[in-house]
């Protein structure tokens, strides 16, 4: 779960198909996870989270799904959220020490469990 | 499970309210209705290992505090504001559809705290205000239906358009007051003794209560219910 454009498989590319579907509900049951991860690199907003996950993802995460959980992280001591300079409009949230430390843990324990159950799928349980 | 939240509500609301109860909390303005929906929640969640969701639209979460703390009403840490502010900001140049968000930020908390037993939402008057009228009977009855599902106790705060003094009940919002299970009015009325506000169970579906008008009062220990009012 990189967030390098180069190690970011295309999801784009399960559209045409119904793999889309199953991206779409693991996204959307895990999106803490995907949240965390975006704020990896950069501050962003609410709106600039859902924006980049929609371009990336392809996966609109609407916002009475988003806000809470950036509320709640914040309440956690997991995100910083401070106002733009010049912008009292827009909230940008970054991750604490403590929430990169959890935001690491979350995406790597994240992507094992994709590993497993891709296993599990493939070996017939 | 509210009975006993705050003091001398026992003389007004003899049993417990039901779970999945839908109560609207009406009232002119300045007549305590977010204070005592708050004190009512903060109370409970306070002795229970239990989480309240308050919803506000009119105010931000520092707003409200702000206005609860004044009135010695200290919120828990199992007891979560959430405002629209920052979503509002952040999106106004897009149509939000209000009705479907708060629902799913009431799903979103439920994910998150198990437990969460008790719903309010401040106010039902600027959710109109701010959402597409189109429909409006039936998304507000399939509202009432969800809330009802979640099994929590909700409270919708409604600012009636009744004048500050005792008067008509306004033909307003007459679907909400059909489809609730209880509404508890407040109002001021004026009397000899100079104005004073009163809280009165208009309707509370399954559970025994007081018909009378009861004086309500802030005090040093938050709010009180006092004896009847005439």
């Amino acid at each position: 779960m990189k967030t390098s454009d180069e190690n970011v498989p295309d999801l784009c590319e399960f559209q045409e198909d119904n793999c889309k579907k199953f991206v779409d509900k693991i996204i959307k049951a895990n999106r803490g996870v995907f949240m965390m991860n975006s704020l990896l690199e950069k501050q962003m907003s609410g709106y600039d989270i859902i924006k980049e996950i929609f371009s990336r993802c392809d996966v609109f995460l609407s916002q009475g799904t988003v806000y809470p959980i950036l509320y709640a992280l914040e309440e956690e001591g997991l995100l910083h959220a401070e106002y733009s300079k010049g912008d009292m409009r827009s909230k940008k949230y970054s991750l604490t020490p403590r929430g990169r430390a959890a935001a690491e843990k979350d995406i790597e324990d994240f992507a094992k469990s994709l590993e497993q159950i891709s296993f599990l799928l493939k070996r017939g349980y | 499970m509210l009975k006993n939240t705050i003091n001398g509500l026992d003389k007004i609301l003899f049993v417990e309210i039901p779970k999945g109860s839908v109560i609207l909390v009406t009232g002119a303005e300045g007549t305590l209705k977010s204070g005592l929906v708050f004190s009512m929640m903060a109370n409970h969640v306070a002795d229970n290992n239990e989480h309240g969701l308050y919803v506000t639209l009119e105010q931000n979460k520092e707003s409200h505090l702000r206005n609860m703390n004044s009135l010695g009403i200290k919120k828990e840490s199992n007891l979560h504001i959430f405002d629209y502010q920052d979503m509002r900001l952040e999106w106004m140049n897009s149509e939000l559809d209000l009705i479907t968000m708060t629902e799913e930020v009431i799903d979103s908390y439920k994910d998150k705290y198990d437990n969460l037993t008790l719903f309010a939402l401040d106010s039902l008057n600027a959710l109109y205000s701010i959402s597409e009228y189109g429909n409006m009977r039936n998304r507000i009855y399939n509202f009432f239906t969800h809330l009802r599902d979640e099994g929590f106790i909700s409270f919708l705060i409604m600012e009636s358009a009744q004048s500050r003094i005792a008067g008509q009940i306004s033909q307003f919002y007459q679907t909400e007051r059909f489809l609730a299970d209880g509404t508890i009015e407040l109002g001021m009325i004026e009397g000899k003794g100079g104005v004073k506000r009163y809280i009165q169970i208009l309707k509370m579906r399954a559970t025994k209560h007081a018909m009378e008008k009861h004086q309500i009062t802030i005090g040093d220990n938050g709010i009180n219910i006092l004896g009847p009012i005439y």
